[in-house]
């Protein structure tokens, strides 16, 4: 996508975490915060100019759907675009040392995913407070890029 | 997983479900899939098509070869969730118009699942 709909879709990601409980919800609370940051990492990877940014959105590592002029979109093979999850595809190419932070931050984020979400893992206020702190982190770096550092 | 973690999941997804609004298309949309495949996994080990230590993360995961031998035991499960994840590149990956129709839409497909899932005994 182009970095003002990954932002445009980081708001609406925003304002549902708000409405949820990060413990009685953990699940979406936890979902929303994932997407969220992801689109984070898109934008920044865009923004350095790793990744395109254009209308092609992914469905699995490899294929991207296009949009095409009378509303149906193709499916389509790229190697570079929006990545699903950090990690998914691998960045082949070298990296900025802030996205790379942004990327790790997302790691610790994407640790919790399938045992919290799909699985038993206890869910407890410091995977809370874990999830949030990585996610803080990694929308402060997008904004500094964004924002031409400040 | 067992089947009735399965039920306590889907429900417990539904039930935060319940407090997103229009606007929050893409998370209504991804808590559709996330229900929607509790159940289709709880319904599963019901079925005894899966074991409850083999779950399904998402149907187009699978081989061509596992979805026909789960879509066996039922189609229309399989299906309504594939129609589920579907959605997705195109309105929560993507920016595709209308959002909130087709956040509807995911809802609606995700209460045919838990219909089945419910008849199955899950």
């Amino acid at each position: 996508m182009h970095i003002a709909s990954h932002l445009e879709k980081i708001e609406h990601f925003e304002s549902a975490r708000r409405r949820l409980d990060p413990l009685e919800d953990f699940e979406l609370w936890f979902w929303a915060t994932m997407v969220s940051g992801t689109n984070a990492v898109n934008a920044a990877l865009h923004h350095a100019g790793v990744t395109p940014a254009e209308s092609a959105f992914p469905s699995q590592p490899g294929v991207y759907h296009v949009p095409q002029p009378h509303g149906e979109a193709l499916a389509v093979l790229k190697d570079l675009g929006d990545v699903l999850h950090v990690g998914r595809p691998p960045i082949k190419a070298p990296v900025p040392e802030d996205i790379a932070a942004m990327m790790k931050a997302m790691d610790r984020i994407e640790a919790y995913r399938d045992p919290c979400t799909r699985g038993e893992m206890d869910i407890n206020q410091q995977v809370v407070a874990d999830c949030e702190g990585a996610y803080e982190q990694c929308l402060r770096l997008m904004n500094k890029r964004l924002n031409g550092g400040k | 997983m067992d089947a009735i973690k399965h039920r306590q999941k889907a429900e417990r997804v539904e039930r935060s479900l319940a407090k997103l609004q229009s606007g929050d298309y893409e998370l209504r949309i991804e808590a559709a899939m996330l229900a929607a495949t509790h159940w289709l996994n709880g319904s599963l080990h019901k079925l005894g098509a899966n074991g409850v230590d083999s779950d399904v993360l998402h149907t187009y995961m699978l081989t061509i070869n596992e979805f026909r031998r789960l879509s066996a035991a039922n189609a229309a499960l399989l299906q309504a969730v594939a129609r589920i994840e579907d959605l997705r590149p195109l309105h929560v990956r993507g920016d595709l118009p209308d959002g909130p129709a087709v956040a509807d839409e995911a809802c609606e497909l995700l209460a045919e699942v838990r219909e089945i899932a419910v008849r199955l005994g899950c």
